[in-house]
């Protein structure tokens, strides 16, 4: 009988199938628990248990402290930063058609950190103005890369894409340090912001960076069902009633809030838009309405647990978060550009 | 036969494979494979996508090594022979050709000469004299200092295949020498292979095309799935069910009214 | 049958015994032709290309123009006229200084690092046939770099930097090769993945210097981005033992790489044993990037570049093997230079101001309108 088949398509293909509720269940449980081990873990005396004790009820005035200032705020802009880059790479994927597409690859965060390196040898240092300026920074970056391969038709190559975007972040990387090596004192303010850190930061920080995020947020929401079927083709979404070039000017906008924010707080901070996305397609598959729902799980799964470990791993100093993200995303990398085929997106 | 020292031309060299194997890993391409290829003739070997037709082109040019039997190039094993002095006996044409940006026409024949060369036998007059019949037998005389970029399809080809007759080789393997060339450039190719064979080379060729196959090749091989199924004279072979058994196509076999060669007429998918 | 009469062509050698300079009459367009008979009576030849002489004496002019520019340039202002009294012995004590002490021996390290990178780089591209196949880009530079770091700031073992350095390219370019797998150095593909090689490398590096002090990690920070300043003193002996012997290596292997730029199977069917030829050069490439690391860290543009400007004024007959070790000198002497003088006091590392250029030259190559590349 057919149509008991045709209409088992139909509802797989509507509804949230039920499989990928309890995949996103099992990680906002994961979550939750990475977000309490962030609590619990740190440098410093007070150890787990004294943190736990605190987390109940009891503990003391130390514990309280450490927990409500330092780590708690540190949980809060992981968790921020992480959905930031996570959706921000799942955004710049979807409209390259190009799985290697990442903010950090493409020289979009290097264009960030570039701008704020730039205002703050220029003697600036308030928190909100570093915010525009990495977001405005971003948006520079991403237009450059991805106007500059469209231009030369060169926006069908992923791979050349991604080496362009290489090429671009090592020319912002090379100026940055230039302009750390200029002024001393605006390097020692910024060396470990440049390679990417969660230490240190305040809720200040995350009040500034709160407005983007929110426009960013509105504006994915409305754009992912046009975005989901420009998957098909700039013509079949034209076909659809869509239009291509508005989607896309208003994704690399929101591209360029997100990862401007998240630069601001964390400096620059790689392959996390890309593990992350990776991630999420192998789970709820190619749909970018599904795959944004698991980033902003994923995102801040990843930051978070990558911030514990490498608060952890040399511990009592710190490592930035940017080198374990490397470490983790690689491999990620690699694994994509080995596969015979790359999926066009 | 034009001068006394004619580069086209050469002593003939028998070339073979006898119980021939050729894998990519652990899959088999083919398998005991048995063919003496007939010398101072052009032997085309044909056969659908797949069957392994260059698979054994690049087998008999050492390019692969065999998992099982022996290439023998006259009487001995292509595989104990050295780089070099296999190269100054046999010279190949890959499908794949890709040269430096900017080379020259000239520049590139000269490559074919490399195989006789040597660190304190850089030029000599034999060079120049091979050199230059290469280029006039493949007619790019007026070519000689034009970049490859700038020639046409069957222009790169021709001085291509002018680089392999500069290695002076009895024998000259080709893979798919016509392929992604137009109708005139492909006669062009085939005319000049026809002129090698003339002066007593010996050509091997891959040929997409089966009636080219038949009208510019003296012996066909068949191929089908890694196995020869038929080889010989084309007029001999090629009949409506050779035809059948390689492409699963019906068709009619009529005489080339000037050449005598088989033309395929009324082709249509094989009823099974 | 037709047979090719060699006897027409050993009576005109016979011709001419002796050495002698053809002229165009002989010798191919654009070469010279130098023969002569050896003792058993065999024809020797030498081919030289004209052009490629022409683009070497060039570059070893341009080579010593900036040389003497590097000497006389700086904090202190040594004219050229002075330079020879100075050179001599005599002279200003300061500027005998300036000049003995400090410049010349940086200009030395100068232009053997740079000629190592360019020569790694321009061995790399040929055996990979891909001009971004440089050891800087496929994260060779980076795996050297975090193995030195490691010996530097003394993680458990006590190796010699360069042995260190060695180490780490030869395990980069493992990786690398190993993970793009049967597919060989073909297309973008193998850069790409260089790059992930590179990245993971990076991280390691910055691992390593998160763990030590933050004065020990400053201090290493320029370093990092390749420079000049650090030089120590085994790494310079082995570089200035290993670069003679490597560039004659490579000259060695000059003819096989040659054809090594066609296809494959067209440098097999020329008569190259092209997969071990491949592997020399390979070899040879991970040493000489080691060795350079060693010394100025990773200056890895000077591999893109030096290569670039060599084969732009060489001739495409062969490999510019000492056109890119000589260009590669020269823009390694130029960067130093202005790095060192353009924004005095501050110094400028090399490797920022060869990443400065090199950047966007490398955006250019890959920008470039046709797919011609791939």
């Amino acid at each position: 009988m057919p149509e008991p088949a045709t209409d088992m398509v139909l509802l797989k293909a509507a509804g949230t199938p039920p499989r990928l509720l309890a995949k996103a269940l099992f990680l906002a449980g994961l979550l939750l628990l990475a977000c309490l081990a962030s609590l619990l873990f740190g440098a410093g005396d007070v150890g787990p248990v004294r943190a736990l004790t605190w987390l109940l009820g009891g503990g003391d005035d130390e514990a309280h402290f450490v927990i409500s200032t330092l780590r708690a705020p540190r949980a809060l802009i992981g968790l921020t930063v992480g959905m930031a880059l996570g959706v921000s790479g799942a955004l710049l994927q979807a409209v390259a058609r190009n799985p290697l597409a990442e903010p950090g690859l493409l020289g979009v965060s290097a264009g960030s950190a570039f701008a704020v390196a730039l205002i703050l040898v220029m003697g600036a240092s308030a928190a909100t103005l570093r915010v525009g300026v990495a977001q405005i920074g971003a948006l520079v970056g991403c237009l450059c890369v991805l106007g500059v391969a469209r231009l030369r038709g060169v926006d069908g190559d992923p791979i050349r894409l991604v080496l362009a975007g290489a090429a671009f972040t090592g020319l912002l990387g090379a100026l940055t340090s230039l302009l750390l090596l200029y002024d001393q004192r605006a390097a020692d303010e910024i060396r470990f912001w440049v390679v990417g850190s969660l230490s240190g930061r305040r809720l200040d920080d995350l009040v500034a960076i709160a407005p983007g995020l929110l426009v960013a947020g509105v504006i994915t929401l409305l754009i992912a069902r046009p975005l989901a079927s420009l998957a098909l083709g700039e013509r079949v979404a034209t076909g659809l009633g869509h239009q291509p070039k508005l989607i896309r000017l208003l994704v690399i906008f929101s591209v360029a809030l997100l990862v401007g924010s998240a630069t601001a707080v964390a400096g620059p901070i790689a392959f996390v838009g890309l593990v992350v996305p990776y991630a999420a397609r192998a789970l709820a598959g190619p749909d970018i309405r599904r795959t944004l729902w698991l980033c902003l799980l994923l995102g801040p799964l990843m930051v978070i647990t990558a911030d514990i470990i490498s608060r952890l791993l040399v511990a009592p100093s710190e490592m930035p978060l940017g080198v374990l993200t490397a470490l983790c995303g690689a491999p990620v990398l690699v694994a994509v550009v080995r596969a015979r085929r790359l999926p066009s997106l | 036969m034009s001068t006394p020292s004619d580069a086209l031309g050469d002593e003939a060299a028998g070339l073979e494979a006898s119980d021939l194997g050729l894998a990519y890993g652990k899959h088999t391409i083919i398998e005991a494979l048995n063919l003496s290829l007939p010398q101072g003739q052009v032997t085309a070997i044909v056969g659908p996508n797949g069957c392994g037709k260059s698979t054994l082109l690049a087998g008999l040019a050492r390019l692969h090594t065999p998992s099982q039997g022996h290439v023998l190039l006259d009487g001995q094993d292509i595989q104990r022979l050295p780089s070099r002095a296999l190269a100054t006996r046999l010279a190949l044409l890959p499908q794949e050709t890709h040269a430096p940006e900017g080379l020259t026409v000239s520049e590139l024949i000269r490559f074919g000469r490399q195989p006789h060369q040597g660190w304190l036998r850089q030029w000599s007059e034999e060079d120049q004299c091979v050199v230059a019949q290469a280029m006039e037998a493949a007619d790019l005389q007026g070519l000689a200092d034009r970049s490859l970029d700038a020639l046409s399809g069957g222009q790169r080809q021709r001085a291509w295949i002018a680089m392999t007759i500069a290695q002076h080789t009895p024998l000259l393997l080709l893979d798919e020498p016509t392929s992604a060339l137009d109708l005139g450039h492909q006669i062009e190719v085939f005319e000049l292979i026809r002129r090698l064979a003339a002066k007593g080379r010996t050509v091997v060729m891959v040929v997409h095309d089966l009636a080219s196959a038949c009208r510019y090749a003296d012996y066909l091989v068949a191929m089908h799935e890694g196995a020869i199924i038929a080889e010989g004279d084309p007029r001999d072979i090629v009949t409506p069910t050779l035809v059948r058994q390689l492409y699963g196509i019906d068709c009619t076999l009529i005489p080339d009214p000037e050449t005598g060669s088989p033309l395929l007429a009324g082709i249509r998918r094989a009823s099974s | 049958m037709n047979s090719y009469s060699s006897s027409d062509v050993a009576m005109k050698r016979s011709a001419d015994r002796g050495p002698t300079l053809h002229g165009p009459a002989h010798a191919p367009n654009g070469t010279w032709c130098l023969a002569w008979s050896g003792n058993g009576g065999q024809q020797h030849s030498l081919l030289i290309d004209r052009r490629g002489l022409a683009a070497n004496l060039l570059l070893a002019l341009g080579l010593m123009a900036s040389s003497l520019a590097y000497l006389s340039l700086g904090s202190l202002t040594v004219a050229p006229w002075e330079l020879i009294d100075v050179l001599a012995g005599g002279g200003d004590p300061v500027a005998s200084f300036m000049v003995q002490e400090l410049r010349l021996p940086r200009l030395a390290i100068a232009c053997l690092t740079g000629a190592a990178f360019a020569l790694s780089g321009c061995l790399m591209q040929t055996l990979a046939r891909n001009r971004l196949a440089t050891p800087g880009i496929i994260g060779i530079d980076n795996g050297a770099t975090a193995f030195a770091v490691a010996s530097v700031v003394g993680i458990g073992v006590v190796i010699a930097p360069p042995a260190m350095a060695l180490a780490g390219a030869a395990t980069a370019t493992a990786l690398t090769f190993g993970l793009v797998g049967g597919g060989g150095a073909r297309g973008y593909r193998f850069i790409v993945a260089g790059i992930g090689v590179g990245a993971v490398f990076g991280a390691i590096t910055q691992l390593l210097l998160a763990r030590v002090s933050i004065d020990v990690a400053n201090s290493a920070y320029p370093w990092t981005v390749g420079t000049l300043n650090a030089r120590p003193s085994n790494a310079v002996a082995a570089l200035a033992l290993g670069l003679p012997l490597g560039l004659l290596a490579a000259l060695g292997l000059s003819r096989a790489l040659a054809v090594m730029r066609f296809s494959e199977s067209v440098a097999k069917g020329l008569g190259q044993p092209v997969n071990r030829r491949r592997h020399q050069a390979l070899i040879l490439a991970v040493i000489l990037t080691a060795l350079a690391v060693a010394v100025a860290g990773p200056v890895g543009m000077v591999g893109l570049i030096g290569p670039e400007i060599a084969r732009y004024l060489s001739s495409s007959r062969s490999v510019p093997i000492v056109a890119s070790a000589l260009a590669g000198a020269l823009v390694m002497v130029l960067s130093d230079l202005v790095g060192r003088t353009l924004f005095t006091p501050i110094e400028v590392p090399v490797g920022i101001v060869t990443s400065v250029v090199g950047a966007p030259y490398l955006l250019w190559i890959l920008l470039r309108t046709s797919r011609s590349l791939a």
